[in-house]
């Protein structure tokens, strides 16, 4: 009896995810808790591993598709079992393409036909490719197939659009010739520039390049967490009214605090978790900050769901602390350090990556003075950490001394807030961080009166 | 006058330039400071040639009695071989010169100066061109050793005009050159010596095909002395340090081979802002445009290659760019030889610098003594046919080959290469038997 594998659900908010890449084939082998494909949400990237042990009957899905959670992606049963019962109703497989195709002709099939996902992307004349009912002439199918050109994407000019051997050498004629090796390299999807750099400008191996390819560029396709990561960029510096407030807070304190705790052998907590601490206790003083622009209202949270950026191999993660104003600071350095673990190792869970109130990050380590963060929105404001400087200070007697500093930089929407309450809660958080880090908030801001 | 196209050096790029542009229909200027055919044709590749088939054909009849010839009274007459090489280069200046007439290309005899704004002053008189070519060759280096002006030194171009041969030739330099004036003076029965101061003869081939060469130059007589550094030349003899300690050795013609300069001095280059390498060569793109719009360079100026072939094929590559169709040089793809006895033909990548390129490759190696025509031509000489593949698409990547005249048979594997064969398309090419380039076929068989 065959089993269908489905696809998983990648916590509540999610409805759908992206199959990056399947690791096994049809008639592949597998077992209960081999990996089968990798598949993504919108915040991160996961292993789809197999719930069943036997032969791959079927793969419902190509590279790429998105997959809503639920559905069947795979059947696992015994060799020869037929596995079409599972197949979803609204998934773009190549079998499903080809039962519908009952014309297709005997001739020996291509390397491309077998590769729907590189075909519609494979060179081409016109950008209209020939209707499947029409068909492709065997003749035409083994000419396109040996010069590695994909015969689906050429326009036919026989009987309702057929595709016939003329169609296919008229389609060559037009092309530069291409060397074996490169005629290899057509047959995995790459395309020919219009004039190579071999004799006489055949195209050589070298130039084959990806559809789309830019000279002396290597090209990605974006997708999966970037393209999530670009359209909330945009949305966000298209939807809001950014405004950065810049200021630093003298770091003595924190380190004398930080020194402090280690000669109390308390557990450590890094320079991060004491902003982010102070975060979350400047904003019970300022609870204007924490909240979500959303047009025609403003949600201003009772607590604090501090967001962290973290920088992750497949790219930006911003993971939240839930509650993060319920936590000690011992509490909330080990949920930090918890969930930027689990981001980079790509097991965080996206319920895990929705749902801050505002957000924290931090560039210092990497030598950046001071920039401007991009709203995570509808959050109304971010604060980003640089690296520390060393500057003087004037002391009551007037002596000039050094001090190392810490900068920051609040962004805010100024849709939801005005500079001046923006500025007044980063008052409050130098003060915090200058005079009684890892604490709570002595006494509220008493400046109001500006 | 206005030209379209001038060219500076009649050499292999300057002549192949002129020619392909005024057959294109550009009117075209030739300068030529001194012979048509440059370097090559008057103090390289065929004078030396001419004079290695002369010392070649004394050595094998010399050494003809394994195929049952004996030669009493055998006797090497060199002015004759030179009176041959002069006819030879004669003959060739002539049909330069009737090609150059036969496109109507208007040759000046002169030095040229080139202004900017793109002028070429000879003789006192200015022509404007709208593209220049610079293919003024390369001199042989001169190395900072003392005694080196020593009326017994000799360079390339010195050593060709020389008729009498000497008791004892030493060449301070191993590579190319060396080899070729090592092979051709030792075949003549000269005591040989060659000082090389990098651990290996020819240092850019193939190790193992650099060390097969030098073996068989050993076994005519040459003296290879590697790791060896020259200090100082005297009258009689050359001393030199090497890890025994320093020493001398006697001779009485000493011939300088440690690479050549390109020629950029005299000609105005500097006031034009030319970009010139810290080695000395004129920059150029792949299509042999340098720094300054309209001014072209191609050949030994460039410092490139070094080739006699790869100078005509810079200057053609120029030329279709000038008129239109566009080409580029593909330097991986140079063919390269060096003429001794046996020959030594290379092209492509060996696998070291396939490695360094970050390729995975698999290679094949066969002797050519595995080869009926080569054994029955060759009987005491070891030759080496050796490929590189890339591993996973089995692409040929270069092919290299020592043993007998294999310079004849690099083409083949240099249009393999620029057609991108693999190993599945070159098994089914068809190779003449029984010929020394089944070599080229058989050598698949062992590739791992």
């Amino acid at each position: 009896m065959a089993t269908p594998i489905i696809m998983p659900r990648q916590g509540q908010s999610v409805e759908s995810c992206i199959l990056t890449e399947w690791k096994v084939k049809v008639g592949d082998e597998v077992s209960e808790g081999d990996v089968l494909a990798v598949i993504e949400t919108d915040k991160a990237s996961f292993d789809l591993e197999s719930t069943a042990s036997g032969t791959i009957l079927e793969l419902f899905w190509e590279a790429d598709d998105d997959v809503p959670v639920l559905a069947n992606v795979a059947a696992v049963g015994k060799e020869g079992e037929d596995a079409n019962e599972f197949r979803p109703a609204d998934s773009g497989s190549s079998a499903a393409e080809s039962d519908a195709t009952p014309s297709q002709d005997p001739a020996p099939i291509s390397t491309v036909e077998a590769q729907p996902a590189a075909a519609s992307t494979a060179p081409s004349e016109s950008p209209v490719p020939a209707s499947a009912s029409s068909g492709v002439s065997p003749r035409a199918r083994k000419l396109a197939s040996n010069r590695g050109v994909d015969a689906e994407t050429i326009v036919g000019s026989g009987p309702g659009g057929r595709v016939i051997e003329r169609d296919v050498e008229a389609f060559l004629a037009g092309r530069p010739r291409l060397s074996v090796s490169a005629r290899s390299k057509a047959m995995d999807g790459l395309e020919p520039p219009k004039r190579g750099s071999g004799l006489a400008g055949m195209v050589l191996a070298g130039d084959m390049k990806v559809p789309g390819a830019i000279d002396g560029a290597r090209i990605e396709s974006v997708k999966g967490i970037r393209k999530v990561i670009a359209e909330r960029m945009m949305q966000s510096l298209q939807s809001t009214a950014q405004l950065t407030l810049h200021s630093s807070f003298e770091l003595t304190a924190a380190k004398a605090y930080r020194k402090q705790r280690l000669a109390d052998g308390k557990p450590k907590v890094s320079l991060n978790d004491l902003i982010a601490y102070a975060i979350i206790e400047t904003l019970k003083a300022h609870p204007e900050m924490n909240a979500h622009f959303l047009g025609d209202r403003i949600a201003v949270f009772e607590k604090v769901h501090l967001g962290v950026a973290v920088d992750t191999p497949r790219g930006l993660l911003v993971p939240v602390v839930r509650d993060s104003s319920d936590l000690s600071i011992e509490n909330l350095s080990s949920a930090i350090k918890k969930l930027a673990g689990d981001c980079r190792e790509g097991t965080i869970s996206p319920d895990d990556l929705a749902g801050g109130s505002f957000t924290l990050t931090n560039l210092g380590m990497l030598g950046v003075e001071t920039f401007t963060p991009v709203l995570n929105a509808p959050e109304i404001a971010i604060l980003g950490v640089g690296g520390i400087v060393l500057k003087p200070k004037r002391s009551e007697s007037g002596e000039v001394t050094y001090a190392d500093y810490l900068p920051l930089s609040l962004t805010i929407d100024h849709q939801a807030i005005d500079g001046a309450p923006a500025a007044r809660f980063l008052q409050t958080l130098v003060s915090h961080l200058e005079n009684n880090p890892g604490e709570p908030l002595s006494q509220p801001n008493e400046q109001h009166e500006v | 006058m206005k030209y379209d196209f001038a060219v500076i050096g009649a050499g292999p790029a300057g002549y192949v330039a002129a020619k392909k542009a005024a057959g294109s229909g550009l009117k075209t200027l030739l300068v030529e400071k001194s012979k048509l055919g440059g370097v090559c044709l008057n103090e390289g590749c065929v004078p030396s040639k001419t004079l290695l088939q002369a010392a070649k054909t004394y050595h094998h009849a010399k050494h003809g009695s394994v195929f049952g010839v004996e030669v009493e009274g055998l006797s090497f007459d060199f002015p004759k071989a030179h009176a041959h090489k002069n006819q030879v280069m004669d003959k060739m200046r002539n049909g330069i010169a009737g090609l150059m007439k036969k496109h109507k290309v208007d040759v000046v005899e002169g030095e040229a100066t080139l202004l900017p704004g793109l002028a070429v002053s000879i003789n006192g008189e200015t022509h404007e061109a709208d593209n220049v070519l610079l293919c003024t060759g390369s001199s042989p280096s001169v190395p900072p050793i003392p005694g080196i002006d020593s009326g017994h030194v000799v360079d390339s171009t010195g050593i060709l005009n020389r008729e009498t041969l000497p008791d004892h030739l030493i060449i301070v330099g191993g590579g190319v050159i060396g080899c070729e004036f090592a092979c051709m003076y030792a075949s003549v029965g000269v005591p040989v010596t060659v000082l090389e101061a990098m651990p290996e003869i020819c240092p850019n081939l193939d190790a193992e095909i650099a060390s097969t060469l030098r073996n068989e130059l050993t076994k005519k007589g040459v003296n290879f002395m590697l790791d060896t550094k020259v200090e100082s030349i005297d009258e009689k003899s050359v001393s030199f340090a090497n890890a025994d300690g320093s020493d001398s050795v006697e001779g009485d013609l000493v011939l300088v081979a440690t690479g050549r300069t390109p020629n950029t001095k005299g000609l105005g280059l500097e006031e034009l802002g030319l970009d010139i390498d810290p080695r000395g060569g004129v920059r150029v793109d792949d299509r042999g445009a340098t720094n300054v719009p309209g001014l072209w360079a191609a050949g030994d100026v460039t410092g490139q290659a070094w080739l006699a072939h790869a100078a005509s094929r810079m200057a053609e590559v120029v030329v279709h760019n000038l008129t239109g169709r566009p080409d580029r040089m593909r330097y991986d793809k140079m063919p390269a030889v060096v003429y001794t006895s046996p020959e030594v033909a290379v092209v492509g990548l060996t696998k070291d610098e396939a490695e360094v390129r970050g390729l995975k490759v698999k290679t094949g190696r066969i002797p050519m003594a595995i080869n009926a025509r080569y054994l029955a031509e060759n009987p005491d000489e070891s030759g080496l046919c050796k490929v590189v593949l890339e591993a996973e698409t089995n692409r040929l990547l270069g092919v290299h080959m020592v043993g007998g005249a294999c310079s004849e048979m690099i083409f083949g594997a240099t249009a393999m290469l620029e057609t991108e064969l693999r190993e599945e398309e070159i098994e089914e090419i068809v190779f003449p038997h029984p010929t020394t380039s089944e070599i080229m076929k058989d050598v698949f068989m062992a590739v791992r």
